[in-house]
């Protein structure tokens, strides 16, 4: 293990934080603009345990709701959910597969958006089938789609580390 | 950090995951009053350097927006500057008109100049008014300064005009003061010369001093009297020895013209039109004696 391993992931969270919050609003329509906070979420429960992605989760959820308070906490349940279920799904369908890392970027981004209109009760809204149909599956895509690019681009940060090289490692 | 299947197995990852379940809820039941202190504390501490960036991300794509805008706005001016002197040109032109037309009260018309009829002849040039608007051969052109030339023929809706610096141009002319009479013609047929008038004729007693404002007489009647043609800016010459001829620089250059008017009603005898036209400039010259 080099000694910058440790540096890596921090480096590439900031990154995507700063983009979310830089490059975002220039990316078109909100609702379809990949969201880099719930795709830095998503790479850090590729290799993070359940618990700390769980616990990731919350607080990016709670800090998204403290932007917008008025379905404070909805974010966080969200998050914190997706963060938890992705870090499982991560470790039960195990397979460093692009295809897979796809659907699981697609995947979190639509049920995190699906569990924000379920828990905020937006669910009675006319637009919920336009938000669940079109608009998430779009932003899914773009997420998805900059999230293999990332992964792509730092392969050689995030490729996972070889058995015995790491703490925790089981086999 | 534990990769593999039994990373789940852990009884932490699920304690702290239903710990965060639980704040979530509970966050989602706080009451309004609650949310938005809370909301705003996290705003002005752990995301207030992330508002402050992306404001700063929205003002400099404002700012280029804004740039890119003034841009289009300088080009735009830029363009429609450099047109400026030429409209305020024909501006003031149309607005002497307007002066000359309130003073001649009635029996003209004007028109445009449309272009050069021939160009083997660019001493006349076609305008937009003809039979149809009471334009006759003969009438007087005029511009606010003074004589332009006389229509030589005439079309439906467009006559041809002859310019003072054509050849057959002639026009009987007087001082303004009414102490010279000599007949104003074109100084030369080619060359610089073309474009300056001479005053033939005058008695060689008399001296016109330079900066004498010449107009027509009257006589002939084809020219109205008191419509200016030029001053006098030097002497040209004698003819055999018992009149002499003056330079006259004439009273408007037909390439400064756009628009003018053409005199369509005989004025009657003794009309004099001499107040109608701005005066020339170089009439303060007037008392002038020139060189030998």
């Amino acid at each position: 293990m080099r000694r910058t391993d440790r540096y890596r992931y921090p480096v590439i969270m900031t990154i995507l934080v700063l983009l979310h919050f830089t490059v975002r609003s220039h990316l078109g329509d909100d609702r379809v603009a990949p969201d880099f906070l719930l795709l830095a979420l998503l790479i850090y429960t590729i290799r993070a345990e359940p618990g700390k992605s769980a616990a990731a989760g919350f607080i990016i959820g709670l800090l998204r709701d403290a932007l917008t308070p008025v379905s404070f906490g909805a974010g966080a349940l969200a998050h914190t959910l997706v963060g938890f279920f992705s870090s499982w799904a991560k470790a039960v369908f195990f397979a460093e597969h692009v295809f897979v890392k796809f659907c699981l970027f697609f995947a979190g981004t639509w049920i995190r958006n699906l569990i924000v209109l379920l828990v905020s009760g937006k669910l009675q809204s006319s637009q919920v089938a336009w938000e669940l149909l079109v608009w998430s599956p779009l932003q899914g895509v773009t997420t998805a789609l900059v999230g293999i690019s990332v992964l792509w681009f730092f392969r050689g940060w995030l490729s996972p580390r070889r058995a015995g090289a790491g703490l925790g490692v089981s086999t | 950090m534990a990769i593999g299947t039994d990373r789940y197995a852990s009884r932490a990852d699920t304690l702290l995951f239903l710990a965060c379940v639980g704040l979530s809820i509970a966050a989602l039941s706080l009451p309004p009053q609650w949310r938005e202190p809370l909301a705003n504390g996290l705003q002005q501490s752990v995301l207030a350097p992330f508002i402050v960036l992306q404001r700063q991300t929205e003002l400099l794509t404002a700012a280029r927006l804004r740039y890119d805008n003034v841009v289009a706005q300088r080009d735009s001016a830029a363009l429609a500057a450099a047109f400026l002197p030429e409209l305020r040109s024909e501006n003031a032109r149309l607005r002497e008109l307007l002066g000359l037309s309130a003073k001649l009260g009635s029996g003209y018309v004007s028109a445009e100049i449309l272009h050069q009829p021939e160009p083997t002849n660019p001493l006349s040039f076609l305008v937009s008014a003809g039979r149809r608007e009471g334009v006759r051969p003969l009438s007087a052109v005029v511009s606010p300064e003074g004589l332009v030339g006389l229509v030589a023929s005439v079309g439906e809706h467009s006559s041809v005009v002859l310019s003072w610096a054509h050849p057959e141009f002639r026009a009987s002319a007087i001082a303004q003061d009414g102490s010279v009479v000599g007949i104003a013609a074109p100084h030369g047929a080619e060359g610089p010369g073309v474009w300056l008038l001479e005053l033939q004729g005058v008695l060689y007693r008399q001296r016109v001093p330079n900066g004498t404002v010449i107009v027509t007489s009257g006589l002939g009647g084809v020219f109205p009297r008191g419509i200016p043609i030029g001053v006098v800016v030097d002497t040209a010459g004698e003819e055999k020895g018992w009149g002499r001829t003056y330079l006259v620089r004439p009273a408007i250059h037909p390439a400064q013209l756009s628009h003018v008017m053409i005199l369509t009603t005989p004025r009657p005898a003794g009309a004099d039109l001499r107040n109608a036209f701005t005066v020339p400039q170089d009439s303060a010259l007037t008392g002038e004696v020139p060189p030998e």
